[in-house]
């Protein structure tokens, strides 16, 4: 499945990758799909509590090593 | 219901204020409704950085809607002067020796990748964190809601403190 948004917080730390998520997900649409990739330790964690709170449905996690991709359905 | 969570801030020490600051920006991202408050010193990380002998101008029109102006003494330009703040020149708690601490501090931050203070300040004003200061203690030390370097600070006293820390479920004290 293709992301409608792809967002890249590799290097940033917590709190970052929050803020940008939510602040990209602000300018999306319901059902769109979201795309971020970090390499933060506590990063995975970070975005799976983001989706609880919001209500946003986990599609697929890859994990390469310290970097890893997430995609959710906004 | 929204979840909602306020944040008082004394502290004017910089290790405090980026733990309020942190805590604010990551549970507003995760869709908590925050509001900020300051009191005392906890003011001085809102506070735009002046020079050492920089003439205050005071405008009573929009300042006297907050404060008292007839009250003033030579007091408070003292504490202004002496109380400049500024997200970026704040003490440290511990290990502060003697202003170098803040610089090793910001230069760690740097290197880690840390946000420092005023990028969060500015990141808690976008995702819609709400300030508001104290009134007793604007009069008292003088404060100009121009002076800061967010809009959209409220002055507001003990009563909407109490109706949004009630309404709040949980308030964190720094």
């Amino acid at each position: 499945m293709a992301a409608n948004r792809m967002v890249d917080v590799m290097g940033k730390v917590c709190p970052l990758p929050l803020i940008t998520l939510a602040k990209e997900v602000r300018t999306m649409q319901k059902g769109q799909m979201m795309s971020i990739v970090g390499d933060d330790p506590i990063f995975e964690d970070s975005v799976i509590d983001f989706c609880r709170e919001g209500g946003h449905e986990l599609v697929d996690t890859q994990r390469e090593g310290k970097k890893v991709t997430i995609m959710f359905q906004v | 219901m929204n979840k909602k969570g306020t944040i008082l801030l004394l502290s004017g020490d910089l290790d405090k204020a980026l733990a309020a600051f942190i805590i604010a920006t990551g549970f507003a991202a995760l869709g908590v409704e925050m509001k900020m408050w300051f009191m005392i010193f906890g003011h001085n990380c809102l506070k735009k950085r002046k020079r050492l002998f920089a003439r205050r101008r005071t405008d009573p029109t929009r300042e006297g809607l907050y404060r008292d102006l007839a009250t003033d003494n030579i007091l408070q330009p003292m504490v202004e002067m002496m109380n400049r703040g500024g997200a970026e020149h704040l003490p440290l708690s511990q290990l502060n020796l003697m202003g170098l601490g803040p610089v090793l501090f910001a230069k760690m931050l740097k290197k880690k990748n840390i946000p420092h203070l005023e990028e969060l300040i500015h990141s808690a004003d976008e995702l819609g964190v709400k300030f508001y200061i104290c009134q007793i203690c604007c009069d008292a030390l003088g404060l100009s809601v121009d002076d800061l370097i967010v809009p959209n600070v409220e002055i507001k006293g003990v009563s909407t403190y109490m109706k949004d820390t009630m309404d709040a479920h949980v308030n964190l004290v720094f």
